[in-house]
């Protein structure tokens, strides 16, 4: 009856931006990332991506609610980055890993075909 | 900053390709991304699925919203999703749903004049696209050994005489996470890949009669002996489950350590299996294209990074000194 709309879980609101930046107050290189209308599949694989980054000091997601249909992405770095530039930096190696994989996966059919 | 890279390379291998079924081990990267793969595909790759009804006449046993509801329910021949708009952002009709860029027509008119009962199939949908078409079922059945005359599609209701089905319906794009009825996967799983050690010395300690008795203690089939040799020999590694059943079997044996199980963290074995939409290995590269377009949507725009750097230097250089 009163349950939300189904598209509300992945269709970001009008006027809403879908990335949100909060810098911490007290700790110098720590910010927040407010993520909307994403959840475990980005946040983990952005998580684990940071912690590979040495420069990252903590890397964690929490799902706040699982009605509220955001993540919240915290990073804290060295003085040698910044939170922003690690996270520029994760969603980077990302998308290049993601395209290797796509030709590794397309190189890896071709020659299945072939055998048959 | 430049130069500097925590990029990895992942390295596929494919076991066995069907239309309908996929297994392929994934090496060199961790779990989030096998399970940010197995997510999307389950979840985001879209395909195609009745979404609306309009019904003219039904005089069938089934009320408009069950049949509207199986309706919905029938694979369509998806390959044209991922170049398709979803409704809800295409400007070419404002979204209600009925242009060729996010949306096909289908139409169904079936009657009953004889005695018998008529089957209304997924056949007897009228597609307004040629490349969008219930998924035939019988087509794979075909080469599968059971009688293709008699898999005529997907039952949707049975008419007896007099009774009639008329309605018009339109598909369109969508992904599972909105409804399961657009999820192009039956199943997808993954499983590290196992590593076993042999402690041959101990092995040898068994008589032949023991090591029978502890690779039966087994429920699934994961060792065997070597009729020449008389060795215990792993012949399935893939077959193990994880289960801890030989580890425990051999201390209950007395002899702990017979034999050590790890699991590869960076070694997946994935098994896909497709509703038919979309072929299954074309489910791996849309979700991998799905999963780079969602990475794409999370970065930073340039006006929140100007905004940072104005006031966030000199903030810094306060609150830092």
């Amino acid at each position: 009856m009163n349950a939300p709309d189904r598209y509300e879980r992945f269709v970001v609101p009008e006027g809403t931006k879908k990335v949100s930046y909060e810098r911490d107050t007290k700790i110098i290189n720590a910010a927040s990332f407010t993520l909307e209308r994403e959840e475990h599949t980005i946040g983990n694989i952005l998580r684990m991506q940071l912690h590979r980054d040495p420069n990252v000091l903590f890397a964690g997601y929490k799902l706040p609610h699982p009605l509220q249909y955001k993540i919240i992405v915290r990073i804290h770095t060295t003085s040698q980055s910044s939170p922003m530039q690690a996270y520029n930096q994760a969603i980077n190696d990302l998308d290049r890993e993601l395209n290797h994989l796509k030709n590794a996966f397309e190189e890896e059919m071709m020659r299945i075909s072939r055998e048959y | 900053m430049e130069g500097v890279s925590y990029q990895r390379f992942p390295k596929v291998k494919i076991r066995e390709m069907k239309d309908d079924y996929l297994k392929f081990d994934l090496r060199e990267t961790d779990a989030s991304m096998a399970n940010a793969l197995r997510r999307v595909m389950l979840a985001e790759v879209p395909t195609i699925a009745i979404d609306l009804v309009e019904i003219e006449v039904n005089s069938s046993v089934l009320n408009d919203e069950f049949i509207a509801h199986r309706l919905g329910l029938i694979p369509l021949t998806s390959d044209r999703a991922m170049g398709m708009r979803f409704s809800r952002d295409c400007d070419a009709c404002d979204g209600d749903g009925q242009c060729e860029y996010c949306s096909v027509e289908f139409h169904l008119k079936v009657r009953c004049d004889s005695d018998q009962t008529l089957d209304v199939t997924s056949h007897d949908l009228k597609s307004s696209d040629p490349s969008v078409v219930p998924v035939d079922v019988a087509q794979y059945a075909e080469s599968g050994g059971y009688d293709a005359s008699e898999q005529r599609g997907i039952l949707i209701v049975k008419l007896r005489r007099g009774q009639e089905l008329r309605l018009r319906a339109i598909a369109r794009k969508g992904i599972g996470k909105d409804h399961a009825k657009w999820s192009p996967a039956a199943t997808v799983t993954f499983m590290y890949e196992p590593e076993f050690h042999i402690n041959e010395d101990l092995m040898e300690t068994l008589t032949l009669e023991e090591k029978r008795d502890w690779i039966e203690s087994s429920p699934t089939r994961v060792f065997d002996i070597d009729p020449n040799t008389h060795q215990v020999v792993v012949v399935d590694p893939e077959a193990y489950t994880y289960d801890d059943e030989v580890i425990k079997k051999a201390e209950a044996m007395g002899k702990p350590g017979l034999v050590e199980i790890y699991a590869k963290e960076d070694s997946f074995i994935f098994t896909v299996e497709s509703t038919g939409t979309i072929k299954a290995s074309q489910m791996v590269i849309n979700a991998i294209e799905v999963l780079k377009q969602k990475l794409d949507a999370v970065r930073l725009s340039e006006e929140t990074e100007e905004a940072d750097d104005q006031f966030g230097e000199l903030g810094a250089h306060i609150r830092g000194g």
